[in-house]
């Protein structure tokens, strides 16, 4: 009875401190605050799937959100200074509306849920280690098996890195042409037909 | 007081709405917010409250499988993805305009 009176407690701690924590990351002014509320609330839903038997996600959850995402996060206010640039208060027709439109959600979803039987399964969770189970059926390749959306979310997560890379790398000044920055061969003898300069004075003679 | 908190353990419809209000609260972030960091701070607690409830349903109507914890999982890895891919866009946009106010980015309006 102790047992499970300490779960009632913890659960509404956590979901409690969720909440709060998720309401200052929508409505902190400034950004960094928001990031550092953000890893309240993942860490607080690590909390939460400990509760609800899956401690193997809630590592992953930790490692990947807490430690990957959250600093990413960290590095992109930094990097657009977003911190010192931009003080984050949005006009008030703007919060009212926003709020509108979430609270209708909000109700809706709540009506759904008050309304619709769910499947309540009676059984306990399995005995064996959760974790056996999900790296057996994650490389399992008969019927229900997850080994095709593993390998696939590999090639998404590669094509992300090659893609922010790319994306995010120093590129030339506009009316250059593309370049690799001197890593091809031959690239260091090419040179444009016309430089910026040329082709504002070639722009002058013509007006003239 | 015990007995009281003994009895109430939280059921199926408690975690849902729990989920529910991560998900409107990242909504409402997601509908005001200015910065487009901000933004993406929303999206990442509308994805994380999704992954709750994937493992929520997992525990309380299969709890002798894993599947929801595993599409917790692939939910976890493509919002990794995504937050990358952001940054990276967020980082070129203040490197061409000097801001990533969303309310400036109307290029193609005019």
């Amino acid at each position: 009875m102790i047992a499970s009176a300490s779960y009632t407690v913890i659960f509404y701690l956590l979901a409690a401190l969720a909440v709060l924590l998720s309401l200052a990351v929508v409505n902190a002014w400034k950004l960094l605050r928001a990031a550092i509320a953000l890893m309240g609330v993942l860490s607080m839903s690590a909390g939460l799937y400990v509760m609800l038997d899956a401690s193997f996600l809630a590592g992953v959850q930790v490692l990947v959100y807490v430690g990957g995402i959250v600093v990413l996060i960290v590095f992109a206010v930094m990097l657009t200074r977003s911190a010192e640039l931009l003080q984050d208060n949005p006009a008030p027709l703007r919060k009212i509306l926003g709020a509108i439109a979430s609270l209708a959600f909000l109700a809706a979803t709540v009506g759904v849920f008050r309304s619709s039987p769910f499947l309540l399964s009676a059984e306990k969770a399995p005995l064996r280690d959760n974790t056996t189970l999900i790296g057996e059926k994650l490389l399992d390749y008969g019927a229900g098996g997850y080994v095709l959306p593993f390998e696939i979310i590999s090639l998404l997560l590669l094509i992300a890195i090659i893609g922010g890379i790319v994306v995010a790398r120093k590129t030339e000044p506009q009316g250059q042409p593309f370049t690799t920055g001197g890593d091809e061969a031959g690239e260091a003898e090419f040179r444009p037909p016309f430089t910026q300069e040329e082709h504002e004075d070639e722009l002058e003679l013509v007006e003239k | 007081m015990t007995e009281f908190l003994a009895q109430h353990t939280p059921t199926l419809t408690h975690w849902l709405y729990l989920s529910t209000l991560l998900f409107s609260i990242g909504l409402y972030g997601l509908l005001t917010r200015r910065n487009a960091v901000g933004i993406l701070m929303a999206v990442e607690l509308m994805l994380n409250s999704a992954a709750l409830n994937f493992v929520v349903f997992n525990r309380f109507c299969a709890p002798a499988t894993v599947d929801g914890q595993i599409m917790a999982i692939f939910v976890i890895a493509a919002a990794a993805a995504e937050v990358v891919v952001g940054m990276a866009i967020f980082v070129a946009l203040y490197r061409y305009r000097g801001t990533v106010d969303v309310n400036a980015m109307d290029t193609m309006k005019d």
